[in-house]
């Protein structure tokens, strides 16, 4: 039977002196927006602890669009730290809502986000603690309608089982029309099976139960997703676009938090997409095409949302914020109106081409702590193949004026294991970074030479969907050791540090993007065996997950490392984010001859295929530098 | 901006429901930002990262409620109090309304520094089926309160409270059979101030034990023997605790508001 929509606060809160924390499972924050009264119920869940989720642009969206339908009530969720979760299971206390305190299984809706894949357990411990079966085919009428959505879901075939549609793309629009849809069909008390059914016909949505995994001669073992017989399910579920972004409220946050957040602050989200053309970048791709905010209704948008929140910072977010036609101007308007507030203006991580001094003065407000630059590699050959379009002299020329005006830290971003890298190119990481120190010996005072330093951040290529190096496998265990090893000997300063992201991440990364259907089992027995919080280095364990995969008789190395063929049918082509297959080949013969390809929002268009397949265009306010 | 044009506003501000559960820099952050909400012509302090002139009252332990929370912050331009008070009650959740405001003397103490007397209320539900005898447990609170201090564990660390310095008066009522009322009088000094909580649980612990047929003030000395842990001991079911006054003391012993009528 579905459990009653009540309030249970009452059950968990002689638990809250007991654990870590306990704001984080309060509510009752300023600028909450559900209900109490409600035809339709929705919660939507971000799959990690409140202060992860709770700065979330997209959800922040989502809460306020789905809050401002009438009859739709829209609740938040977050999962319990482990303190807590374990504490529940033994009081029989199940998943509850924030805001109501209500059993998450008593909605009509539970919307899961899908941030990346490093979250794949963290969704099975919640259907757990909701009492929800964990796989779609088992839930019954009672159970709510699980849908899923967000940047991670370009392949969802290792979470199919799991869900019972996902949202692919933009979802403002989208959710609406799946929310309406399902009221309507619970409404008409049909069956589950016949309102999934209904959900595939709306543009977007992907419901894996229509679909099966079909196997040629060279797609075992992941296979790739076709509709079953006598459905209508579409083919290939193209990603959903909002009409006009310019058009929708830049002020999508609401909620004001208690408990101290890493990102604890307005967000004003400026642009969206990137067409620089990273070759390895997937957000690149899924977020195409380029769309701007006008400085002036940025301006309006921040007097608005501080008046609204109190929150002493603001950030200009986007994946490229530095990128806007308006940005410097948008900047100095901020600085203008904010000055003498003791409220700063922050814009996320600068890079290196379209750095310049001034637009990082401008948002550091005279704190100069660490300048972060993502280079990627080591010679200006790879930069060309992987498509980053910075060269040695934008390092120079960001990095002098850095030192010339204060900074004394910087942290530079790599990446190893790209396609076609080689000694030599590892090699040259190590040579940019002492370059840098050399440089700074120049710049910098004799005094102050002692504190400055290079942090060298060094993480594994993951090849991703539906980018030109989707093809590519992962570079193998023991290579990846040999070059960590090869380019800690290479370098020569003793204040260059280099750091590793974590190999293990990598590889379980690099199975859950590439892997197909085949691999929910192994993430189910991997939760079976304690796997959750993946994503937090102090719960990862890649034994956990290597025992799994050989109960599961999956060989996890295997599914990372082996390399797709050009042309052979894919495990995640049927959803798309509407680039051209054709596009991606190119691109990826471009990568192999370190051709570069320019930004169709500086040059005319390249043919990635998204515009016209989409029937969208980029939008941008004056011409971009 | 010079320090003689400020005006220190003065509010006074209830922590309770949900949000005692609010640690201190939560508290704080909330508060300011319940400030700005209130588009109040608040001052920041110069230098590199500039912030909020803002002072508050000592902090409370988390869980523990209150109707007598101050805070002073300083502002640019004169706003009449009552309409300030207004804003602030606009902005501020329910949980944390404020309840007066008024002008205080720019140079006057800190309020960590004035608020040296705190009285608290705790509400004990007795265990159902626990001993309950009102006798037994007013003599392990006085063989208690005459104690130097209490040793118990934080974390790792032994920490010692002390009575002798913090320990106005302690006194127990009972409400019903099944509900003991505490007040406590406290007074705080640079060297530390009362924990309510490590006191009620020394006390349930002696309770345990004089339940088992110990004498109180035997019960009371073995418990003062080694650090408190934190631990159920079986005859509490719930206990609420919550501030309900915070006061200044003059020179001669008497008890001052923190924001003088009319002010
Ligand atoms: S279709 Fe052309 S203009 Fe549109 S995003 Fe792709 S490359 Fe850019």
């Amino acid at each position: 039977m579905r459990p009653a929509y009540e309030d249970l606060f009452h059950l968990i809160e002689p638990l809250l002196p007991q654990v870590e924390k306990p704001s984080r499972y309060i509510d009752h924050e300023w600028g909450v927006l559900a209900k109490r009264e409600a035809r339709f119920r929705v919660c939507l869940m971000y799959p990690d602890t409140y202060e992860v989720g709770l700065p979330n642009q997209g959800i922040a969206i989502l809460y306020r669009v789905l809050n401002a339908q009438e009859g739709i009530s829209c609740e938040r969720g977050y999962l319990p730290w482990t303190d807590m979760a374990d504490k529940m299971r033994a009081a029989g206390v199940p998943l509850l809502s924030l805001e109501g305190a209500a059993p998450v299984r008593a909605f009509d809706v539970l919307g899961m986000h899908v941030p990346h894949e490093m979250a794949a357990t963290n969704y099975l411990e919640a259907f757990d603690l909701a009492g929800i079966p964990q796989l779609s085919a088992d839930r019954g009428e009672d159970d709510p309608i699980v849908i899923a959505g967000g940047p991670s879901v370009y392949n969802p075939e290792p979470l199919a089982p799991f869900i019972d549609a996902f949202l692919i793309g933009e979802g403002e629009e989208h959710i609406v029309e799946v929310c309406r849809e399902l009221e309507r069909s619970r409404d008409a008390r049909l069956p589950r099976r016949e309102r999934l059914a209904l959900l595939a016909r709306i543009p977007g949505t992907y419901v894996p139960a229509l679909y099966d995994v079909a196997f040629d001669a060279e797609t075992a073992p992941h296979g790739f997703a076709v509709p079953k017989e006598g459905s209508a399910a579409p083919g290939i579920v193209y990603k959903r676009v909002a009409a006009d972004f310019a058009a929708t409220d830049p002020l999508a946050q609401s909620v004001v938090p208690y408990a101290e957040l890493v990102h604890d602050r307005l967000s004003i989200e400026v642009l969206r997409g990137c067409a620089r053309g990273c070759r390895f970048c997937q957000a690149g791709i899924t977020y195409r095409p380029v769309r701007e905010r006008s400085a002036d209704q940025v301006v309006a948008a921040v007097a608005r949302g501080l008046e609204r929140t109190g929150y002493d910072e603001v950030s200009l977010t986007s994946l490229s914020t530095t990128d806007h036609s308006q940005c410097e101007r948008m900047l100095d308007r901020l600085n203008e109106r904010l000055a003498d507030t003791g409220i700063s203006v922050s814009i996320p991580s600068q890079r290196l081409d379209s750095f310049d001094v001034e637009m990082a003065e401008a948002v550091a407000g005279g704190k100069k702590g660490g300048l972060t630059f993502a280079v990627e590699a080591g010679s200006q050959r790879l930069r060309d193949v992987i498509n980053k379009n910075v060269t040695e002299e934008d390092l120079d020329r960001a990095m002098r004026a850095a030192f010339e005006a204060g900074w004394r830290r910087a942290k530079l971003y790599f990446m190893m294991g790209l396609p076609t890298e080689t000694d030599d190119d590892i090699r040259g990481i190590a040579r940019l970074a002492d370059h840098v120190i050399d440089l700074a010996q120049e710049v910098v005072p004799k005094s102050q030479r002692g504190s400055v330093s290079v942090s060298v951040s060094v993480s594994v290529f993951v090849p991703k969907a539906h980018t030109p190096f989707q093809w590519e496998g992962q570079l193998d265990r023991d290579e990846v050791k040999r070059r960590q090893q090869l380019l800690i000997h290479s370098v020569r300063h003793r204040n260059v540090r280099v750091h590793y992201h974590d190999a293990d991440v990598s590889l379980l990364e690099a199975v859950l993007s590439r892997g197909g259907r085949d691999i929910a089992p192994l993430i189910q027995e991997a939760w079976a065996r304690g796997a959750r919080f993946d994503a937090w280095t102090e719960h990862f364990d890649l034994g956990t997950w290597r025992a799994a995969a050989e109960a599961c008789g999956i060989d996890l190395d295997q599914v990372a490392c082996a390399p797709y063929r050009i042309g052979q049918r894919l495990p995640w082509e049927h959803t798309s984010p509407g680039v051209s297959q054709g596009y991606l080949e190119r691109e990826y013969r471009r990568a192999c001859d370190a051709q570069t390809t320019p930004d169709c929002t500086r040059a005319s268009c390249t043919g990635c295929g998204i515009c016209p397949t989409l029937g969208v265009e980029n939008k941008i306010m004056e011409v971009r530098r | 901006m010079n320090e003689e044009n400020l005006f220190r506003l003065r509010v006074e501000y209830v922590k309770q429901g949900r949000l005692r559960y609010l640690g201190h820099l939560e508290l704080i952050h909330t508060v300011e930002r319940i400030v700005r909400r209130a588009q109040l012509p608040y001052a920041v302090t110069q230098g590199f990262s500039p912030h909020m002139k803002i002072a508050f009252s000592s902090a409370l332990p988390v869980g523990t409620a209150s109707d007598c929370e101050w805070y002073d912050v300083f502002l640019t331009a004169y706003v009449p109090a009552p309409r300030a008070l207004e804003a602030l009650a606009a902005a501020s959740p329910a949980d944390l309304a404020p309840r007066r405001a008024g002008y205080v003397d720019r140079r006057a103490a800190a309020l960590t520094a004035a608020l040296t007397r705190a009285r608290y209320r705790a509400v004990l539900a007795l265990e159902e089926g626990a001993p309950s005898d009102e006798g037994r447990a007013r003599d392990a609170l006085v063989a208690l309160c005459a104690a130097d201090g209490i040793p118990y564990l934080r974390g790792k660390k032994t920490k010692t409270m002390s009575l002798a310095r913090t320990l106005v008066s302690a006194e127990l009522v009972a409400r019903d059979a099944l509900t003991w009322e505490l007040a406590l009088d406290t007074r705080s000094s640079a060297e530390g101030a009362l924990r309510p909580e490590v006191l009620i649980r020394a006390w349930e612990k002696a309770l345990a034990a004089a339940n088992g047929g110990a004498a109180p003030r035997d019960a009371v000395a073995a418990v003062l023997a080694e650090p408190l842990a934190v631990a159920p001991y079986g005859i509490f079911a719930h206990c609420e605790i919550a501030r309900i006054s915070q006061n200044i003391e003059d020179k001669r012993g008497i008890l001052v508001e923190p924001l003088p009528l009319g002010a």
